[in-house]
């Protein structure tokens, strides 16, 4: 008798997620997880925050300590690359010139941060990888000068982590208001204040468009002739997903590997999960590629029971945090409309929901330090119900009290 | 994870203020304490997420789940083991309700 054989490629948390899950249901199979980085999977939400801030060690953020994998019998292959897909002969090239026979294969090759044309250099980072978190945190302690390049989550949440250090933190970004593409101008300005009360310098509708290595650092020149000299470099400005294995092996991509809401990809037996999967959802009717924790976990989670014959579709809401100083942002569903929230809440208290409103249903809510909100939200957002924006802007109306009773109105926990 | 019972019973509140399906967060001996009635049975663990120290009580109880609103971990409320994710848990305090309705925790 042959014993089945489930591939892994990426060393994240949707791989990881994904080998947890498959033993979960009950496959004794062989197991391979096969990851390009050094070390097992880890998540990689501290990367921009407490650890940079030195207050959480790497081995607390292990998806699974180390043994784990002898325990479960996961054969795990770290600093290891799949370079080939053999789709008719079911099987991968390793970097390690092996070939592994494959009767379920999982592309969870994540994304890897998009870079500036030369914006290179010891003093620049880029920040995906523990390497690239270990390396910017060493620096920073011997840094005063730093320029974030992209008011994103990641370059938010670093400048937040630098200031935290005691540094000095410049933020350029070319749109109006930062992080208006995800969150709307109104919060993406709630936000801007949150860094300028901190000290950050924000540089809204700025960019660089010259870096130069000078002796003991670097000197900037933005599109409007400003000059800024400083010590370090993040360049945070979004992520390209990593197709080219399966793009090279013939699998459908578009802007990710492109998978159906089971998982699958245009291959036999190859699925995708995490980063780089883009996926058809069934309540958007569409297909959609997340770049978030949460997803992730839930995609490699959701591959697993496919994998082992239950098919469930991925239906899941995508809920996403970001903690920058002691503020706690998160978001829950997809917004249909930034420019039109209804305010529950303060927005100068920092303390607020903004609910995205469509024909009576909630579409989305995006909190700053109201985590309660979005996991109510989150209960009902699938569910049947029907809200008014006065509702919703009436704090004595509890949140609760609009989740549907009804028996037949199944409420996602 | 347990704390070993010393004896040291204090008393943290009584069942007639936390109702079935509760969580009540209390400070007994400057420790941070959440107590939790599960159809009855009642628990005590530390008022802290195992992840970023978050307070519980501040989070979400459904009866059988405590969620921590943070970053929406969660926890059997009977067992205080990870739901998800699973490989974490809530640190226990020795709990016991009286006949009368107190409720004892020990938390030497």
């Amino acid at each position: 008798m042959s014993t089945r054989r489930h591939v892994l490629v990426g060393g994240g948390v949707a791989a990881a997620a994904t080998a947890t899950h498959l033993r979960k249901h009950g496959f004794d199979g062989e197991i391979v997880l096969v990851g390009d980085e050094p070390q097992p999977p880890y998540e990689r939400p501290p990367l921009s925050k407490d650890f940079l801030l030195g207050t959480t060690e790497f081995e607390e953020f292990q998806v699974r300590p180390p043994a784990w994998y002898d325990e479960q019998s996961v054969d795990l292959r770290v600093g290891i690359r799949v370079t080939a897909i053999d789709v008719p002969g079911r099987s991968v090239t390793l970097s390690t010139g092996e070939r592994l026979g494959y009767d379920g294969l999982v592309l969870a090759t994540g994304v890897r941060p998009r870079r500036l044309p030369g914006f290179d250099g010891d003093r620049v980072h880029y920040l995906r990888t523990a390497a690239d978190s270990q390396r910017l945190r060493a620096q920073l302690a011997e840094s005063e000068r730093v320029v974030v390049i992209g008011a994103g989550f990641i370059g938010c949440e670093v400048a937040a982590a630098a200031v935290g250090l005691g540094k000095q933190v410049t933020i350029f970004d070319p749109a109006p208001t930062p992080l208006a593409r995800v969150l709307g101008a109104t919060i993406g300005s709630v936000m801007t204040g949150i860094h300028r009360s901190r000290g950050v310098q924000i540089r809204a509708g700025e960019y660089i468009s010259e870096l130069r290595h000078t002796g003991d650092g670097m000197l900037l020149t933005s599109n409007l002739g400003h000059r800024v000299e400083c010590d370090l470099v993040v360049v945070g400005i979004g992520c390209e997903p990593n197709v080219e294995l399966a793009a090279e092996a013939g699998l459908a991509t578009d802007g990710g590997i492109v998978v159906d809401e089971y998982g699958r990809t245009s291959a036999p037996d190859i699925y995708a999960a995490g980063d780089v999967a883009a996926q058809y959802h069934p309540v958007y009717g569409r297909t959609i590629r997340v770049e978030h924790h949460d997803n992730a976990l839930r995609q490699g989670a959701n591959v697993a029971l496919n994998l082992t014959g239950s098919a469930e579709p991925f239906a899941e809401a995508h809920w996403f945090w970001s903690d920058q100083y002691e503020h706690s942002l998160q978001s829950v569903g997809r917004p249909a409309d930034l420019e039109d929230l209804v305010i529950r809440g303060s927005l100068e208290d920092h303390d607020f929901s903004a609910f995205s409103l469509v024909d009576g249903r909630i579409q989305a809510v995006i909190s700053l330090n109201r985590p309660r909100d979005v996991l109510e939200v989150r209960r009902m957002l699938f569910a049947p119900h029907e809200v008014t924006a006065e509702q919703l802007r009436d704090e004595s109306v509890p949140l609760k009290r609009l989740i549907p009773r009804s028996p037949w109105a199944t409420a996602r926990a | 994870m347990s704390s070993a019972i010393t004896g040291q019973w204090q008393e943290a509140m009584h069942l007639d203020d936390l109702w079935e399906g509760e969580m009540e967060g209390v400070e007994i001996d400057g420790k941070k304490v959440l107590l939790v009635n599960i159809d009855g049975e009642v628990r005590a663990y530390k008022n802290r997420c195992p992840h970023q120290a978050w307070a519980l009580d501040e989070g979400d109880f459904d009866g059988q789940t405590i969620t921590c609103v943070r970053h929406m971990w969660t926890f059997d409320a009977l067992s205080g083991k990870g739901t998800n994710p699973d490989n974490c848990e809530l640190i226990t305090y020795p709990c016991r309700v009286e006949e009368d309705g107190t409720i004892l925790v020990d938390v030497r």
